[in-house]
């Protein structure tokens, strides 16, 4: 061998490629902390937002939808028109006959719900919206007991209340008396989460219910009905449909996904929400993107140098694809963190975010893809690099 | 390969743009440099000393001519394939501070080297011997800037030639430097380079580092002259 030095021809795999120039792009990143932690803001700043609106919004179509979510009710017979868990005009007693004798109706209820007034200890008074439901079955509730039981809505003048409310309703506990319309009624048990965003819910039986709301006997809110083991829901939901042409008849899935288009489509909900979670995103997108541009910028003596010793293009996407990695992967979990936090923090059953598992995956996959177009972005920038400006 | 000389430059032009904007700063360079000699390249300012050794480093393509490095042309080639030209045959030292601040300095050194595929151990190894060459083995684990100038630049010299790149280009690497310390630069580069068999070229405006040289190239309006007279 010459003693003159000779050409060197070794060259890195595709892992050792990835672990030089990821290293450079993590130093990189953390030598120019401001810029860093602006980054990370913008992400989190994203990722905090995205959740909180979308979280928001589940925490709302949750309420919306959780008595029929929670009844046990096949079938729903609703007036007509009827696009969520509202009464409208009411149901009557010829109806009920009728979806009784349609063939595979297991069952069928009448339900009332209706708004009352509480009177309190203190003299004021606040609204419940009061469940009717019959005995023994007791289709549509109440569930969720944290104390007390069903069958106790047996005794008379007996209502089942909602725990979280108890201290609003004036210090409630087993036994409590209370006025509700004018009637004198005693608590005999307690629900645990049964908000809706209307008033909370309580349950009687439906003969005091009619008593304390007037609600003739032959007139219901809604009918409910279970089906007969065996038989198709969505068939039973036709037949009942043909038998009851002046109702709206839908089943449980029905129902739920009739409310979730609703609060989507024909308030301006979904679309504020909606709105929201995509400034959200645009913002860290375009937060990230500057930084990550701003920084290529700055250090563009350093890519000329990089480039300049042998680095390549490919080189050069692989630390701008890492620095996106991290700043995606540490963003969204200082985020997440932050909103598990919030959600801990405010944990009641009144509108708190719920913060699903999808939310925190789709929460990744979303930032992943914002700081690799902001990365991709910047990446541009570089191409128009020669390397033969670090000789000047 | 080995018996080749490390430059050869043949006829060689580079025209920067097109057009009316077309500048033509190499005119025709004829050079041969052998291997293991320590060349300094001077001339006036705007004579096209950048421009050639952009060339010679891979980081430009000529216009026309021919050039060589160990045998190996460099014309008419894509842009591409510099890259890893680069990687095989050249260490760079810079004019000004071009080391990265992100970076501590065996750090600096090593990444040329990991790029080349040696492993991170392999690299470190021998990035802290080529720094105790150039007398910084006290300081591998600083930041470039908690350095002077001086201490820089040796940086700069260690960093092209670990791994041992054949030829190493070196740009004006005493203009941010006093005299002396442009001096002991200069011999450091000369003495690593002896010993472990670099071809050097430096472009240098800086007559007190010429007796450096083995030989002496000038080059004016982008054409190579004859000297005025020998040294
Ligand atoms: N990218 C470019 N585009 C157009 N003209 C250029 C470009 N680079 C250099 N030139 C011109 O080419 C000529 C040679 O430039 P070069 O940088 O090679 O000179 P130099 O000898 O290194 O000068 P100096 O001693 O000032 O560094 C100059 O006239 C310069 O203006
Ligand atoms: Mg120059």
């Amino acid at each position: 061998m010459s003693a003159f030095a000779q050409p060197i021809r070794t060259r890195p795999g595709f892992f050792k490629r990835w672990q030089t120039m990821g290293v450079i792009g993590v130093r990189m990143m953390f030598h120019d902390k401001l810029k860093l932690v602006g980054t990370l803001f913008g992400v989190v700043f994203a990722v905090v937002l995205g959740n909180f609106q979308v979280g928001t919004f589940m925490s709302l179509l949750f309420k919306n939808r959780m008595f029929v979510e929670n009844a046990q009710v096949d079938v729903w017979v609703t007036p007509p028109g009827t696009r969520q868990f509202q009464g409208g005009t009411p149901l009557n007693d010829s109806q009920l006959n009728r979806a009784r004798t349609v063939p595979g109706v297991a069952w069928a209820e009448p339900l009332i719900v209706q708004a009352v007034q509480l009177k309190l200890p203190n003299g004021g008074s606040e609204p419940v919206s009061l469940v009717g439901t019959r005995a023994p079955r007791f289709a549509g509730g109440p569930w969720n007991l944290v104390s007390g039981q069903t069958d106790a809505l047996l005794q008379p003048d007996a209502v089942i209340f909602e725990d979280a409310e108890r201290e609003k309703f004036g210090g409630l506990n087993l036994g409590s008396v209370r006025e509700l319309g004018g009637h004198h009624v005693q608590a005999v048990g307690f629900t645990w989460g049964l908000l809706p965003f209307a008033p909370a819910y309580a349950f009687a039986e439906q003969t005091l219910v009619r008593e304390i709301t007037k609600q003739p006997v032959d007139k219901h809110t809604f009918l409910v009905v279970g089906a007969a083991p065996g038989v198709s829901k969505t068939e039973l939901r036709e037949r009942l449909q043909l038998a009851l042409p002046d109702t709206r008849v839908m089943t449980r899935d029905e129902y739920l996904s009739e409310i979730l288009k609703y609060i989507v489509f024909a308030t301006q909900i979904g679309f504020s929400f909606g709105t929201s979670t995509f400034m959200g995103l645009l913002v860290g997108l375009i937060t990230v993107a500057l930084s990550m541009f701003s920084s290529v910028v700055d250090n563009m003596r350093q890519f000329g140098t990089l480039k300049a010793i042998g680095a390549t293009m490919g080189d050069l996407a692989r630390l701008l694809f890492v620095q996106a990695m991290v700043y995606a992967v540490v963003g969204s979990l200082i985020g997440l963190g932050m909103m598990s936090a919030l959600v801990q923090g405010i944990r009641n059953p009144q509108l708190t975010p719920i913060l699903p598992g999808v939310s925190v995956a789709i929460t990744f996959g979303l930032m992943i893809g914002v700081c690799l177009v902001a990365s991709v972005l910047a990446l541009f920038r570089l191409r128009q690099l020669e390397p033969a400006m670090v000789f000047r | 390969m080995s018996d080749q000389p490390a430059v050869v430059l043949k006829g060689l032009t580079k025209t920067y743009g097109t057009g009316a904007l077309a500048f033509q700063a190499l005119k025709g360079i004829d050079l041969t440099v052998p291997q293991g000699e320590f060349m300094m390249l001077v001339g006036p300012s705007g004579s096209g000393k950048t421009t050639l050794l952009s060339i010679l480093g891979c980081v430009l393509t000529p216009t026309s001519g021919e050039a060589f490095l160990f045998g190996e042309p460099l014309h008419g080639r894509k842009e591409s394939e510099l890259p890893d030209l680069r990687l095989s045959y050249i260490g760079f030292i810079f004019q000004g501070n071009n080391l990265l601040p992100a970076l501590n300095l065996e750090d600096n050194v090593a990444f040329p080297l990991e790029l080349r595929g040696k492993s991170r151990s392999e690299a470190l190894t021998e990035a802290r011997e080529v720094l105790s060459a150039v007398g910084l083995a006290d300081k591998m684990k600083r930041h470039p800037d908690d350095l002077s100038g001086g201490q820089r630049q040796r940086v700069a010299v260690a960093r092209a030639v670990a791994g041992r790149p054949p030829l190493i280009l070196a740009d004006e690497p005493t203009a941010a430097l006093d005299a002396e310390t442009g001096q002991q630069v200069t011999q450091l580069l000369k003495t690593l380079s002896t010993e472990r068999g670099h071809t050097v070229v430096v472009v240098t405006h800086d007559n007190r580092i010429f007796h450096y040289a083995d030989r002496t190239v000038h080059i004016e309006d982008g054409l190579l002259v004859r000297p005025p007279e020998n040294h």
